[in-house]
């Protein structure tokens, strides 16, 4: 020590290097103070004093050591690094130190014990990060080259302190401290207010405590998992499942889960407030299982009461809480599944009284209401969630293709869907906006979502987009292509192709019209008067659902000049095309001139075969059935009825009177017609015709869907050439499905028709083969 | 904290007083620890170095003044090129072209005042003044006494024949 004797008074005093004992005495009495009363604070010639001690001793040659295999076995390691024994002594002292804080631990229970334990554990801490700082260079050197070896139990000072905290103090209260913990923790979930500050620094300290045994760099939160959640979720777990089960026993269930709820948010809350996040996922797990699955049967009992009294708030909790528990909501899927597809049957139950007269509108907007209402609920309940949206779907499939309506046949659904819409895209039914038209439009879209047979709807919609396009009733060409777009849409191109198809051939019509009238200008010879005003309509075969008439039928010379000229004008724009008349939806106007007291002429709107019936009586006032029969060529299914419509009107008289048309019968014109309004429409469609077009429909269909399955079977064969049987059944059943659900018995059936065709044969194994 | 610039005073064991900045200072561990256990209150009095006379402090104060804007050595960093290498930069070259005897001292100091890149520095000088002599010049070098016996000093020979360069 090179120090002249000025220097002594500002020199910390530091023992002999030399001398353990004296240098330990010396550090002892610095870490004491620290330890004691660091609040006081320490003066620099102490700091600097104990940091050179350390210093000193760890760089002595000549140490008097008490651990002599150390100094041998520094021999062979090279240079010896000297410090264990102060490693050691520091050691025994923080013993002593922390079996005296444990002693004094004993006098103190509850929250004072916590008081307790955070106020020695924030001093304890405190001085450690300064004992470290003193002893750093024992950290530097000793340490680190015991570390470095592999030694295990070695740490740095800081962590030493906290690994005798832990062995000392630690492992002696614990249980007390936690059970105080625990006792807070109870007293606030019964709603005292408490000082949670100290249950933070308790979490913070059991954190503190972990060191990864592996890698002391490291901490773990191996001590904290143990000691503190373990216990914690255990007190909670005994808590909710005592308090829950009084809670229901005293209160309904509705009570109960706005209860259950405020817990959660509760729980979560505390965790914010003072809990280490790590306790999120099991302390939640450990709460909905107290709080939720415990109770799950009472609560899904409770639901089919909540969702006949349409409890939208209280459905909407019960989801909530249901869905934090694993497949909580499965029983309410099925549930509400079961209650949409009774709410549908008896929805049409009640309107199905008279399933003949059953309007369209009124069955669709019994479905629609259904589907609304539970579509609300979904949303506002159920928060929109995709299986509980798939619930409410299926349940709509069921109850719009099997209901009451449908038992009749199960084509019924699509069938009205088609009349609905029919009605609504026609002209003078109802004085729909444009924008509501739009959403009727959409709910039609809806309600088409949930049928099978899409054919069916495709059928009659095509029949009946043919009449109003002959007919010009369409009440707007644009909702018409919005709802062939949006057909298209979900079906796809080939479902809408013929639709759109008939709608340019009305285009081209008007197009061919405006040419005949130039061309028919130009054969007029000039003085000669038009007789007829016509216009045409070109409908190619294959895509209008229309069949030639099923009568004879002369046309009356008066226009069949005018299309006559037609014909051979459209056989010059394209040759070698046949054009096949419609009779039957043509129609026309003629002016009764023959009426006495009446200026202005009546107008009559009639059919074709009206015309012609009623052409007949320019010629002479009278008229036998038999000779209107000669004259028109027209079967008496047709001509009965027709003539029928006229009598009616009192248009014809009979005789004898009141008798119905016939053989034998004579017809005069009546000419004291009267009628309040000048123009008269005759061309009325009979109920029996329209019953039989409903027929025809159905069995077009049956005849259709035979040519679909089997065109699905060559297809499918085609691309796999062999397959088994029950696989080609199924294979064909998930191509059509979205058209209509195939029957198996109806493959199978077309499969032998294929057989027997000889497109496919059968093979060995109950496997079929495709034949070019 | 307080500015950078503030200035404090170490005490050297020969009672000199010597100013110096905060900063300058703090590439100290030990001073940097002190400072910041003891707060600001420490800052006003100075602060006695026992283990360090005068002339060692002025120079490893005059190392520290050159380096005090070097980034921070991180706690281990130990890093291969660190160890591996023996170059020194050329102004550390040229501080460390001092007699032995202070170069020691420097060396013992920055170990004492925890100053790693300075202990880094006179280890390599150290090194570089090993590096290629036969023991016979090392022992002229540092002027140490040849104490083994011819036949010790064989047997030590041949146990590290592999070192030897062949």
């Amino acid at each position: 020590m090179a120090s002249t004797t000025k220097t002594v008074t500002a020199m910390p005093m530091v023992p002999n290097r030399e001398d353990l004992d004296a240098t330990w005495r010396y550090l002892e009495m610095g870490v004491s103070k620290i330890m004691a009363n660091l609040q006081d604070g320490i003066d620099m010639n102490t700091y600097m004093g104990v940091y050179t001690a350390v210093h000193n001793f760890c760089t002595s040659q000549k140490a008097v050591s008490n651990a002599h295999q150390g100094v041998i076995g520094g021999a062979h390691r090279g240079a010896h690094l000297l410090g264990e024994d102060l490693y050691q002594n520091l050691i025994t002292y923080l013993n002593n130190y922390l079996k005296e804080l444990v002693a004094e631990s004993r006098k103190h229970s509850d929250e004072a014990l916590l008081a307790f334990y955070i106020r020695e554990w924030d001093r304890y801490t405190t001085a450690a990060k300064y004992i470290n700082h003193l002893f750093r260079y024992l950290n530097r050197h000793w340490v680190k080259r015991e570390m470095d070896e592999g030694k295990k139990n070695i740490y740095d000072v800081y962590t030493l302190h906290l690994v005798q905290w832990r062995l000392t103090l630690f492992t002696e209260v614990h249980e007390k401290v936690m059970d105080a913990v625990l006792k807070m923790v109870e007293k606030q979930r019964n709603g005292e207010t408490i000082e949670h500050g100290q249950i933070k620094a308790i979490v913070d300290s059991f954190v503190s405590l972990g060191l990864d045994e592996a890698d002391p760099t490291k901490s773990t939160l191996d001590v904290y998992r143990f000691n503190f959640e373990r216990p914690f979720l255990e007190a909670t777990k005994q808590f909710y499942q005592a308090e829950s089960k009084q809670f229901v026993a005293e209160n309904s269930i509705v009570e109960y889960m706005k209860k259950a709820a405020t817990r959660l948010d509760e729980e979560e809350e505390r965790v914010k407030m003072y809990l280490h996040p790590d306790i999120i996922v099991p302390l939640k797990k450990t709460c909905n299982t107290a709080l939720i699955a415990d109770h799950s049967a009472i609560l899904r009992d409770e639901f089919q009461v909540l969702l006949d009294n349409d409890r939208y708030e209280d459905m909407e909790r019960m989801y909530k809480l249901l869905q934090r528990i694993p497949d909580g909501l499965d029983p309410l899927r099925a549930k509400f599944e079961a209650h949409v597809r009774k709410a549908g049957l008896n929805a049409v139950t009640k309107v199905a009284v008279d399933a003949d007269k059953l309007e369209p509108k009124v069955y669709i907007d019994a479905l629609l209401e259904i589907h609304t209402q539970y579509q609300g609920l979904v949303k506002t309940a159920f928060q929109d969630e995709p299986e509980f949206t798939r619930s409410l779907d299926n349940a709509c499939r069921e109850f719009v293709n099997r209901n009451q309506v449908c038992k009749s046949g199960s084509n019924k659904s699509p069938e009205l869907l088609a009349k609905y819409a029919d009605a609504v895209l026609r002209k003078g039914t109802n004085g729909a906006e444009e924008s509501d038209l739009e959403n009727i439009l959409n709910q039609i879209m809806t309600v088409f979502k949930y049928i099978e047979d899409k054919d069916v709807f495709q059928k009659f919609y095509s029949r009946m987009l043919a009449r109003r396009l002959i007919h010009t009733s369409s009440s707007s060409d644009d909702a018409e292509t919005s709802m062939i777009s949006k057909l298209k849409e979900q079906c796809g191109y080939e479902y809408t192709n013929k639709l759109q198809r008939m709608f340019q051939d009305m285009q081209i019509s008007k197009d061919l019209n405006s040419g005949f009238k130039e061309f028919e200008a130009g054969l007029l010879e000039p003085g000669d008067e038009k007789q007829v005003d016509a216009s045409y309509s070109i409908l190619g075969t294959g895509f209008w659902p229309l069949n030639p008439p099923n009568t004879d039928f002369t046309p009356p010379a008066e226009i069949s000049r005018a299309y006559e000229r037609f014909q051979t004008f459209y056989g010059q724009k394209h040759s070698g095309r046949k054009l096949t008349w419609l009779w039957q939806f043509c129609k026309g106007e003629v002016k009764a001139n023959y009426c006495k007291n009446q200026k202005t002429p009546y107008t009559f709107q009639v059919s074709t075969y009206q015309m012609a019936i009623l052409l007949l009586f320019n010629e002479s006032d009278k008229n036998s059935y038999d000779d209107i029969v000669k004259a028109t060529q027209l079967q008496p299914d047709i001509l009965d009825p027709a003539m029928g419509i006229l009598l009616k009107a009192k248009v014809l008289n009979i005789s004898p009177e009141g008798d119905k048309p016939g053989p034998g019968k004579m017809f005069n014109l009546n000419y004291d017609f009267k009628s309040k309004k000048i123009r008269l429409n005759l061309n009325i469609a009979v109920k029996s015709e329209q019953k039989q077009e409903v027929e025809d429909t159905h069995k077009t269909i049956e005849e259709d869907r035979k040519l679909l399955m089997q065109s699905a079977i060559v297809r499918i064969m085609k691309a796999r050439k062999k397959m088994k049987h029950t696989q080609l059944v199924s294979e064909t059943i998930n191509q059509i499905r979205s058209r209509f659900v195939p029957k198996i018995p109806d493959i199978k059936k077309c499969i032998d028709i294929l057989l027997e065709k000889e497109y496919l044969e059968r093979l060995d194994d109950d496997e079929l083969g495709y034949l070019a | 904290m307080s500015d950078s610039k503030t200035m404090i005073t170490l005490i050297s064991n020969d009672n000199v007083h010597i100013q110096v900045e905060r900063t300058v200072a703090e590439r100290s561990m030990l001073i940097k620890n002190m400072l910041e256990d003891l707060g600001d209150c420490a800052m006003s009095s100075a602060i006695p170095i026992p283990n360090v006379n005068e002339p060692v402090l002025k120079k490893v104060i005059e190392w520290c003044e050159h380096h005090k804007n070097d980034p921070q050595t991180t706690a281990d960093d130990d890093s291969d090129s660190r160890k591996k290498t023996t170059d020194i930069e050329e102004w550390d070259q040229k501080f460390m072209q001092v007699d032995q005897e202070l170069l020691f001292e420097i060396i013992l100091a920055s170990n004492y005042l925890d100053i790693k890149p300075l202990l880094d520095v006179g280890c390599k000088t150290v090194a570089n003044m090993i590096k290629g002599k036969s023991p016979e010049e090392i022992r002229k070098t540092f002027n140490i006494t040849n104490d083994f016996t011819p036949e010790e000093e064989e047997q030590i020979r041949r146990e590290n024949e592999w070192a030897e360069d062949r």
